[in-house]
């Protein structure tokens, strides 16, 4: 004959008093809020640094072999760019120009200035992939112009909306008047707190000197490689690494610079693990939290769990029923850190221009925190609950 | 050899039938606590035999082993030393998942109600249901119906909360029936309710002995409720001191009540009196009391007949025929002397007897009585 369906005796003792609830929920709900920003910082930072790589149109990326990361700027010459044109596989090279020295912006002339970066292409190659840069592209081929990035930190003093900005005048790039004729979305990374986009025209005009008395426009930062449609990337990576064998360039796929990237802000920089440790901390301070209210409500209950042991319930119901505990703890008090972390992050993009945007894959890595959180408090209160000793209640 | 049947602890009363499992069986039973050095002798080789639907009422001073006996037959405990059966379940050296097991048997009610305060009434009796292979409905119906009997039908739907103390403890107390227990240890179930609610509490217990057969085994300072006892154990210092059948005892101080020895003492001296003795059976003929043989016993007739005769002179006097209710024995005792007569059965007789040592223990304890009876002694010579 089956047996009844067991009362669900977790869930009442949880439910019971539901001031302790509130408290417990609040208690774990402030761990994952705590796991949700440290993770969200880290991707924040990570995405920002990459964000000018992803948002390139490009499949195959040629940078110096040398440059460790984006912001050690070590450029190569444009003579690569036309080499790589010629390689089986390859539809089309774009270079790609950005400048970080003598950069110094100042919204109005008697501003105080800040250095940005200024990102410059042919304004005839299709480089970026952002909606804003392609439909305003055009705008660019005037002189001392340029598109600005609407996340760069406030004291480049961006006006808010288009017109305003357009109507803007008075603003200088090192030390010339530049006039803003739209703006784009990037944000700001590790070592960049705003940026410009402008056509390699107006890139000489600023920075003739850029390359020394050479051309300024032969010492290219990243070249644009479009494979042509149907092409194998992995045999055009691999004709253009034959191509450039004993030079200064190396060819990544675009994912693979972008992995690149992170890990060497991940592994080669204290920031990862800065980050890490930060989750890390929400993780033991979420355990001992769980533990402390499982724990009271277990101690609460020693009576009763003892007189369902005299009465014949095995230890491993109670083991199954502290372990139920903690599901139901990490379920409930993820709901509510979920929420007010989505908040947070949506306040902390606009207040910083970091991308933080909450991923399936991060929500998912701090609901499985959040569950081996419990699970481990839960683990450690089992022993109180087994300690439970019928034979003292008599 | 005369067939002998004790009452005191050790041997099976008259009262248990035959062939019937006894509900608890205690066989040498020693317990300690702590180790080594600390080791501490708690229970002292107890014996105790306890028979299918007896309520047994175990009482004593605190710390005398009545809780640790109790735990040790519940199964809370592991047995050291000696036997100990339970429904038929020998728990000596049983491991943990047995004992399990023989807990799934009984039914524990605790002096605290220890019920969830986060579930109703209905719940918490139900949550003992969960450990038994039942359809819902039949534990529902099963539930409701014990709920309805303890006077709850009001209340069963109600957290423990809203209930008053009695009702908390009579939600306990189906808790503990629900599966049918063959017998159910309770410890003070009355200590934490009104003289009302514990005594329906009792009587609930009589009735659930009479309709379900269940033992149950109640350890308890409350001497309001001693009559409903079937059998009264009492420990002291870690041993059994007395374990009598209520209604046995209550016969024989009936008996002693009408032996002019015995008219002066007080009931409870009377009721020791009569834990103490034994029964003995001797078939038609027999001499139960050889002249010139050393007092050892003393003797009340509970059935049948005896004639006394004095051997003197080669010739063999009668002195007497006693009858139901009589007594003899008693002055080789109190002079030391051999006895003075022979005493034989006439038919089939049953006698209960008191041996030497108590029967000086109860004239020492009472020196009216000591009196009385020397004075009775002296007026027979």
């Amino acid at each position: 004959m089956p047996r009844l369906h067991p009362t669900p005796l977790a869930r009442s003792n949880l439910t019971h008093n539901l001031r302790r609830l509130a408290v417990a929920l609040a208690g774990i709900g402030f761990a994952v809020v705590l796991m949700f920003m440290q993770l969200g910082f880290r991707s924040a930072l990570f995405d920002s640094t990459v964000k000018v790589v992803t948002d390139l149109d490009a499949d195959l990326l040629l940078v110096n072999k040398a440059q460790y990361a984006l912001p050690a700027r070590l450029s190569f010459d444009y003579k690569r760019i036309e080499q790589a044109r010629s390689c089986p596989g390859v539809a089309a090279v774009y270079p790609l120009y950005t400048e970080t020295m003598g950069t110094d912006w100042k919204p109005a002339s008697d501003a105080k200035p800040y250095p940005i970066r200024v990102l410059a292409f042919n304004l005839d190659d299709p480089v970026f992939l952002t909606p804003e840069v392609r439909a305003q592209a055009a705008a660019l081929g005037d002189p001392d112009t340029a598109l600005i990035d609407s996340r760069s930190k406030k004291q480049y003093g961006i006006p808010k909306t288009l017109d305003l900005l357009r109507a803007q005048r008075g603003a200088e790039l090192a030390a010339q008047s530049i006039r803003l004729v739209g703006a784009f979305p990037m944000g700001t990374d590790f070592a960049n707190d705003g940026n410009l986009i402008m056509s390699t025209a107006n890139l000489v005009k600023f920075f003739p000197y850029r390359n020394g008395l050479g051309d300024p426009l032969s010492s290219v930062d990243l070249g644009i490689v479009r494979a042509q449609a149907g092409a194998d990337l992995c045999a055009v990576q691999q004709a253009l690494f034959d191509r450039f064998e004993g030079t200064e360039v190396h060819v990544y796929l675009k994912q693979e610079l972008i992995d690149k990237e992170l890990d060497f802000w991940d592994h080669s920089t204290p920031i990862g693990y800065i980050f890490s440790v930060g989750t890390i901390m929400g993780f033991v301070v979420g355990v001992i939290i769980c533990y402390q209210i499982i724990y009271s409500d277990v101690a609460d209950h020693m009576a009763e769990f003892a007189t369902l042991k005299a009465m014949g319930y095995r230890n491993r119901y109670f083991i199954g029923l502290v372990l139920q505990m903690s599901l139901y703890l990490s379920v409930v008090g993820y709901v509510p850190g979920l929420l007010v972390s989505m908040l947070l992050y949506n306040w902390l993009a606009h207040g910083t221009g970091l991308l933080l945007n909450l991923t399936l894959p991060e929500a998912g890595l701090v609901f499985a925190l959040t569950l081996g959180m419990c699970a481990a408090s839960g683990c450690l209160a089992v022993r109180k609950v087994l300690a439970a000793d019928p034979a003292e209640l008599f | 050899m005369p067939q002998s049947a004790t009452l005191t602890a050790g041997a099976a009363s008259p009262e248990t039938p035959v062939g019937d499992t006894p509900a608890i069986r205690i066989r040498g039973l020693n317990h300690y606590f702590g180790e080594g050095e600390l080791r501490k002798q708690v229970l002292f080789d107890n014996n105790m035999e306890i028979a299918p639907g007896e309520i047994v009422i175990m009482t004593g001073p605190s710390g005398s082993g009545k809780t640790t006996l109790l735990t040790l037959i519940g199964g809370l405990r592991t047995v050291q030393e000696g036997s100990v059966e339970v429904l038929g379940h020998q728990l000596h050296g049983a491991a943990m998942a047995k004992l399990v097991d023989v807990r799934r048997e009984l039914g524990f009610i605790f002096q605290a109600h220890n019920l969830f305060q986060s579930l109703t009434a209905f719940r918490n009796v139900r949550m003992a249901a969960e450990l038994f292979s039942l359809s819902g409905q039949q534990a529902s119906q099963r539930i409701t119906d014990l709920l309805t009997i303890l006077g709850l039908e009001q209340r069963i739907h109600y957290k423990p909360d809203s209930l008053s103390g009695g009702q908390k403890q009579r939600v306990a107390i189906a808790r503990a029936l629900v599966h049918r227990p063959r017998l159910i240890l309770a410890d003070e179930p009355t200590a934490a309710l009104d003289e009302k609610s514990g005594r329906d509490v009792v009587t609930l217990f009589q009735r659930f002995t009479r309709e379900e057969r269940c033992t149950i085994l109640i350890v308890t300072h409350d001497n309001r409720i001693l009559d409903v006892a079937d059998r009264l154990v009492s420990m002291v210092d870690g041993r059994i001191k007395s374990n009598v059948l209520v209604k046995v005892s209550i016969e024989i101080s009936e008996f002693l009540r009408h032996v002019p020895l015995f008219q002066q003492l007080t009931p409870r001296t009377l009721t020791e009196v009569a834990d103490q003795m034994k029964l003995e059976k001797h078939a038609a003929g027999t001499r139960i009391v050889a002249q010139g043989a050393e007092g050892d016993k003393f003797y009340l007739i509970r059935r049948g007949s005896v004639e006394v005769r004095r051997d003197a002179g080669g010739e063999s006097r009668l002195l007497a025929t006693l009858t139901e209710g009589a007594s003899f024995g008693e002055s080789a005792l109190v002079t030391g002397e051999p006895r003075n007569a022979n005493v034989s059965a006439r038919q089939d007789v049953e006698v209960y007897t008191l041996d030497k040592e108590h029967f000086r223990a109860v004239i020492q304890a009472s020196a009216t009585f000591e009196e009385e009876l020397r004075k009775a002694i002296f007026e027979r010579h």
